[in-house]
């Protein structure tokens, strides 16, 4: 998924199986995000994402890794993030992605709120399988 | 609140009736979950009518967070006192208004400054608020 990158592009993968992994999650995307030059706004975006979804792997998978890295197509560049686990999967992305909707009691912000701060977004679970969600912003200006 | 000192803590003084609360700029979940003790026990010990919430270095507020600081603020309100979130970041106000996090029952200030201003003022009446059954 995140295309071979040249030697100085900032790239890496994590595990989540705590609490504490998603603050150093945060702070690997938030690197990678001011080492591509983004802007303030776009790289407290990137990482609140980066925080929701952390959060989500922990919460309802357990564990799972998160990878992060450049991406370039044609002429746009950016920063693309993955989530991977194999947690119990979503059973209905539909309702999953709505906003307010929550399994946890949560506030049913992190997808549907992750998805408007980045630019592209893709999941793809399989009940009882696992999730993998997929999201890329891409530079302006580049 | 025993907790260690070091930079990662929540830090609770008081100055006259108000409490001013600050957060450090990148709260970990415990951190997070020690908000609503830190400040209820404060509130009770020192009889605080306001409690300012400093977020000025936080450069994180994810609906985690938020949900934490609107159900303090539930609780402080319950207690008789009132919330006031300082010094959100610009950068921060965006994402979180992207997100849709509602913190539509906690009252906001642009600096400490100003909230020591608002907490002499009187308190908005109630909203009854039906979107804040999260």
């Amino acid at each position: 998924m995140i295309k071979a990158a040249t030697n100085n592009s900032p790239s890496g993968e994590l595990w989540i199986k705590n609490e504490n992994d998603i603050v150093y999650a945060r702070g690997a995307v938030r690197e990678a995000a001011i080492q591509l030059g983004f802007g303030q706004t776009d790289v407290t975006r990137i990482v609140t994402a980066a925080s929701e979804l952390a959060r989500n792997t922990f919460k309802y998978a357990g564990e799972g890794v998160i990878r992060w890295g450049r991406v370039e197509t044609g002429s746009r560049m950016g920063l693309q993030l993955q989530f991977v686990d194999r947690g119990p999967g979503i059973q209905d992305i539909d309702l999953a992605m709505q906003d307010g909707f929550s399994t946890s009691g949560g506030l049913g912000k992190g997808l549907s709120g992750s998805k408007r701060l980045m630019d592209d977004f893709e999941i793809e679970s399989t009940a009882g399988h696992g999730t993998t969600v997929t999201l890329t912003k891409w530079r302006a200006n580049w | 609140m025993d907790r260690k000192p070091g930079n990662n803590n929540i830090s609770v003084i008081r100055v006259r009736d108000v409490l001013i609360v600050t957060m450090p700029p990148e709260p970990d979940d415990s951190v997070i979950n020690a908000l609503q003790e830190s400040v209820l026990n404060a509130m009770e010990r020192h009889e605080s009518q306001a409690v300012l919430l400093d977020i000025s270095s936080v450069e994180i507020f994810d609906s985690f967070f938020a949900r934490t600081v609107s159900e303090t603020a539930q609780m402080v309100r319950v207690m008789g006192g009132r919330t006031i979130i300082v010094g959100m970041r610009p950068a921060v106000a965006i994402t979180a208004t992207q997100i849709g996090l509602a913190l539509g029952n906690v009252e906001t200030a642009l600096n400490v400054d100003r909230a020591f201003d608002l907490a002499a003022t009187r308190p908005k009446p109630e909203k009854h608020d039906k979107s804040s059954h999260e």
